[in-house]
């Protein structure tokens, strides 16, 4: 849900959403894209095969969604919650990934930290999270 | 999915990048450039769509072929989606979303490219 932003005057991007905020949407929307037609493609055709990666991706996909609208829309706590639960997500499977191999038989996103990825899953939740932080100190932005 | 065809891909890719980062340093809208760029990339994602629709026509069949199916829908739509957002966008931030846009392309058409080789049966 996006909050309601008082002063701002309409037609105008909301702050989260404007400038550098662009970019990051941007980047957000191909990954969500990306990773959530990966997604329905595995689940669809091999769940069997490694239903916990799989499930994975699909949760990584969703993840990626909510915080791409949360992002565009200017909700500021959903997308705080979604890029949150993203960085603790590619952290902790990444590092599970590594250090049990077996469990995962195929890759996820945030498999090795995304390395399939260019390590775009790792890098992305910081920049959300420092973006997030500097809109909320300069809100005229 | 000829190599010809995915190096020159990645070039228009890798120029409409760049082009879309320069304008965002200069603090500029995106210009004629951009959307000239953005139209000979289209052009060759979509002589790739048709010669891959083709070849897979005749019979021939990557072994991956729902996810490669996804990844030539989307690559064609990545260009007009960008270029549709960057044209909306009254910032100097319109070259920098083109440029992701473009730079998901460079990369997706050799993920493209490593998929229709992996041919199955």
């Amino acid at each position: 849900m996006a909050e309601p932003s008082g002063e701002r005057p309409a037609g105008e991007p909301p702050p989260a959403a404007g400038g550098p905020g662009r970019l990051l949407v941007a980047v957000y929307g191909v990954f969500a894209l990306a990773t959530g037609a990966r997604a329905v493609v595995q689940l669809a055709t091999r769940y069997a095969e490694a239903p916990v990666a799989y499930l994975l991706s699909a949760l990584a996909a969703a993840v990626y969604v909510v915080a791409t609208v949360a992002l565009a829309r200017g909700g500021r706590r959903t997308a705080l919650v979604a890029i949150t639960v993203e960085l603790v997500g590619v952290l902790v499977v990444g590092t599970l990934s590594l250090l049990e191999p077996a469990a995962f038989p195929d890759e996820t996103v945030w498999s090795a930290y995304g390395r399939g990825y260019l390590f775009i899953p790792l890098v992305l939740p910081v920049a959300g999270l420092l973006w997030l932080r500097r809109t909320a100190r300069t809100p005229s932005r | 999915m000829t190599p010809v065809l995915v190096v020159a891909v990645t070039v228009a890719a890798a120029l409409l990048t760049l082009a879309g980062i320069a304008s965002t340093l200069a603090r500029r809208r995106i210009g004629l450039l951009h959307l000239a760029g953005t139209a000979v990339l289209e052009a060759l994602l979509l002589v790739q769509a048709v010669l891959a629709v083709v070849r897979l026509v005749q019979g021939e069949r990557p072994a991956d072929t729902p996810t490669f199916l996804g990844y030539l829908a989307g690559i064609v739509l990545l260009p007009v989606a960008g270029a549709l957002w960057a044209r909306s966008e009254p910032t100097r931030w319109a070259g920098s979303v083109l440029a992701v846009a473009a730079a998901a392309v460079g990369v997706m058409v050799w993920r493209l490219q490593q998929l229709w080789e992996a041919t199955g049966g």
